[in-house]
């Protein structure tokens, strides 16, 4: 794998990806912050702002002209949360040249483009266009709201809420509703001032293209070099169980009900994990819901046929575990004591060496199929990038297929139920 | 062996008619380590009313049949589910159901054979009992209701409800709990053998392969040998004219969402199918893309926040557009775009608007040879409607700004728009 890291700045990386596995190349650029609650809300409004005006094309609709004319070139923003962070994400998909009817340097214009967007925003009065922060606010507003839409995620949120109140976690990476309105035209300002001084900055270059080139022209990109070197503002992902809420003993784990006009029932259940590593627990989950012979899947679908969606999910970056189960509403009483007894057979060791080698297979064949897809790769490294770890995918597959049954049941004895959250009518 | 090159996005694919009358697919990819395969029957949804080869009566199954298949297949006389099997083997499987076709795949990195065994045998040997289509009945049941609590569905199903009223794109592909309950192992036998006969199949393959090989391999692990007649499918004439103008639902959520449908009264020739797709998508980009005047006034006015959607659907039986988006104000949405049409209708299209649609429609048609699963499935989709997916980008210099405002003509007619919201 042709894979090259380069600091051209302190606290500034450059990630080049050679391959020529694709029709296009892709620029993807991160601004990383810690999730904290003052600013959370600021950054989201900030990044809709910017994608609406730069100073040399001040209106979204020249702006999107400009990407048509450069054969269709998709760019977006987004924000993400990788552990105790918040991803502001803006990327750029362009042609490579090779299959345009002329060369244009697409790539060289792709680059540049985006940089304008992020570092050289359209303004007025000395803040953001008065007209767009009021738009992105009603827009912000609305994607915050319709968090309620998608019922499934909502309730995986929820669950992540409840087990991570008060610790930077259960931040939601789309800030607050009531936040949105205090926000005056100049802090707002402020904030993005702030942001691009000292946010973590990585340029993702991921295609097939001459580097030295591609070098060239981002350390000499304008917007590149007024910004200053910065310190490490991102701390290593924690992974301190302290962080959750610790039921009280006899009220462990804590259950919680809402009500909501759901036809189906959707169950999350969260769970507290004393081990870290990584490898085993990611085996863990495999065995446990990950794949189509994974006890959740089986039994719970397949043998009791509750459920259409029986899972589980293991967030790396803050060890932890989800089983997410969407069932009718008058069947938890038999889920649940069905997921428990999954949870048992895994501390008993009642799982095959088959099972551990399906396990294993899967994992090592989706982190093969990882290399193969331009935006998932890129979302590997910078996970790997915030978890200070190299992104050497061969090491990845070792520690995998070191993984024993031993190490597996150890873990899965010091694993508990933290919290249960069921969506109901 | 069938060749055919595209020399713009630089690939090949080969197509190949095994005697039992199964078409085999290869689209050769090097360097990659991903491998992908489909295999469909032209089943789906819509098939509902036919006439069995070598018989005279019509036959008419419940709605849902072709997805209960779908869900079934996958269980083996011996007790092992194939799911399972492929699961074990670490390969990644699938399947799907459309409006006119069924799909089993799977991805792979490692094992590909023992994986198509696996894929080939199942297939081809169905094993419905009382018990396990029971069974079925309840994660089908929680399927159907999981999809009940997506807002995006209800809007989209009620789309499509206001504009036909007899085709069965009205109702999900799933069919309801009602229809789901009626189906038995007979009626999976009779459907079964009614379609998935080879002639009525295609097998596609994405990766690094040698189509020779691929041929070879694909015949060893045929069973079935005889290719039957052909399966005469029976649809309802569907009026011209819209069910409904308006069709309004409520459901908890934050901002209304609403779907826009343009229901085509006219059926277009198989051949002019690739052309007019591509001259829609420029249309319905110039009406409400992203760069149009008409989204910059709605966006400014504070009644759209974020971009629309569009896209053109269409087979053998149907073809509708659709835009969609959420709005406090979804009538007004619509309100405006039919006078944007209007306008478009009196004035003409932009010079300057249409060549760069035009241009950026290139790009889009490039870039889904990026990825083998969206290749494979793109494929599989054009070759039961007829057409070769390289076509789009083949046919793309034709398409002039004459006949893209004839099409505006033709399609995007007012009486035939209909307006879908939930709120």
């Amino acid at each position: 794998m042709e894979y090259i890291a380069e600091t051209i700045k302190e606290g500034i990386k450059v990630h080049y990806r050679n391959t020529k596995k694709y029709k296009t190349n892709l620029v993807t650029v991160f601004l990383t912050v810690p999730l904290n609650k003052q600013t959370v809300t600021k950054n989201a409004l900030i990044t809709s702002i910017l994608r609406l005006g730069t100073k040399s094309l001040p209106t979204q609709e020249e702006i999107n002209k400009k990407l048509e004319e450069m054969y269709g070139a998709e760019f977006n923003c987004g924000i993400e949360k990788i552990g105790d962070n918040q991803l502001l994400k803006f990327y750029i998909e362009v042609l490579n040249d090779e299959f345009i009817p002329k060369k244009e340097k697409l790539l060289q214009e792709a680059i540049n483009q985006l940089l304008e967007i992020i570092f050289n925003p359209v303004t007025e009065n000395g803040s953001f266009v008065r007209k767009y922060i009021e738009t992105e606010k009603v827009n912000l507003k609305n994607i915050i709201e319709s968090k309620i839409n998608d019922k499934d995620q909502y309730s995986f949120e929820r669950c992540i809420d409840e087990m991570y109140k008060d610790s930077p976690y259960s931040i939601y990476k789309y800030g607050y509703v009531e936040d949105i309105d205090k926000i005056t035209d100049e802090e707002l300002y402020n904030q993005y001032q702030e942001l691009i001084k000292t946010a973590k900055i990585d340029i993702y270059v991921s295609g097939d293209y001459n580097q030295d080139e591609i070098k060239d022209i981002i350390k000499n990109n304008p917007n590149i070099q007024k910004l200053p070197p910065r310190a490490n503002i991102i701390e290593k992902q924690n992974v301190e169980n302290d962080a959750k809420v610790v039921p009280e003993i006899n009220s462990r784990p804590q259950t919680i009900e809402e009500k909501m006009n759901v036809t189906q029932g959707k169950l999350v259940i969260g769970l507290d994990i004393n081990d870290d590593n990584k490898y085993v627990l990611g085996i863990y989950n495999a065995i446990l819901g990950a794949t189509a012979t994974s006890k959740l899947f089986q039994n719970v679908r397949e043998k009791a046929s509750l459920a259409y969606s029986a899972r589980s999910v293991y967030v790396r970056q803050k060890n932890n575990i989800y089983i997410r189960c969407g069932i009718e509403i008058n069947n938890y009483d038999k889920a649940i004591p069905i997921i428990y007894d999954q949870l048992e057979d895994m501390k008993k060791g009642d799982f095959t060496d088959e099972d551990i080698d399906t396990a294993k297979k899967t994992f090592i064949s989706a982190i093969k199929a990882i290399q193969d897809e331009q935006d998932e790769e890129i979302t590997y490294f910078i996970s790997q990038e915030l978890s200070g770890e190299k992104p050497d995918f061969d090491e990845y597959m070792n520690q995998i297929n070191s993984v024993t049954k031993e190490q597996i049941q150890d873990a899965a004895n010091k694993i508990s139920v933290n919290t249960i959250y069921f969506l109901t009518k | 062996m069938q060749i055919i090159e595209n020399s713009i996005v630089k690939e090949k694919i080969y197509i190949e008619k095994l005697e039992n009358g199964l078409t085999v697919m290869i689209f050769p990819k090097q360097g990659i380590q991903k491998k992908f395969v489909i295999w469909a029957t032209n089943y789906g949804s819509i098939d509902n009313k036919f006439i069995i080869p070598g018989q005279v009566e019509t036959t008419q199954v419940p709605d849902g049949v072709a997805h209960f298949l779908e869900h079934k297949l996958f269980e083996q006389e011996n007790g092992t589910n194939s799911l399972d099997t492929l699961t074990a083997l670490g390969v990644n499987p699938n399947a799907y159901t459309t409006t006119d076709h069924t799909a089993y795949l799977y991805e792979c990195t490692d094992n590909f054979y023992p994986a198509l065994d696996e894929l080939m045998n199942y297939v081809q040997n169905p094993y419905f009992t009382d018990e396990n289509v029971k069974k079925e009945k309840g994660i089908i049941g929680q399927e159907i209701m999981m999809y009940d609590d997506y807002p995006e569905m209800l809007v989209y199903m009620n789309a499509l409800k206001a504009m036909y009223k007899n085709t069965p794109i009205n109702i999900d592909v799933a069919g309801t709990i009602d229809t789901v309950n009626k189906i038995d192992k007979d009626i999976l036998y009779k459907c079964y053998n009614t379609f998935y006969n080879p002639a009525n199949m295609v097998m596609f393959f994405a990766g690094e392969f040698n189509p020779d090989e691929i041929v070879q391999e694909v015949k060893k692990r045929l069973t079935q040998n005889n290719q039957q007649g052909e399966i005469k499918r029976i649809y309802e004439s569907e009026p011209k004219e819209v069910v409904k103008k308006e069709i309004e639902a409520k459901m908890d959520i934050s901002i209304p969402m609403f779907v826009i449908g343009i229901k085509e009264d006219n059926i277009q020739k198989p051949e002019e199918m690739v052309k007019k797709h591509i001259a829609i998508e420029i249309l319905l980009n110039t009406i409400i893309g992203k760069s149009s005047k008409l989204y910059k006034q709605l966006y400014e006015e504070g009644i759209l926040q974020e971009e629309l959607s569009t896209e053109y659907e269409f087979s053998k039986i149907y073809s509708y557009a659709l835009i969609s988006g959420a709005s406090n104000e979804p009538q007004k949405v619509l309100t405006r775009i039919l006078e944007e049409i209007e306008r478009l209708k009196q004035n003409g299209i932009d010079e300057e608007d249409f060549n760069r649609n035009k241009k950026m429609m290139y790009g889009i048609y490039v870039k889904a040879y990026n990825n083998i699963e969206d290749i494979s499935k793109m494929f599989v989709a054009d070759y039961f409607k007829g057409i070769n997916s390289f076509d789009y980008i083949e046919n793309y210099t034709q398409v002039t700004k004459e006949y893209a405002q004839k099409i505006l003509e033709d399609v995007f007619k007012e009486e035939q728009t209909i307006l879908s919201v939930v709120r």
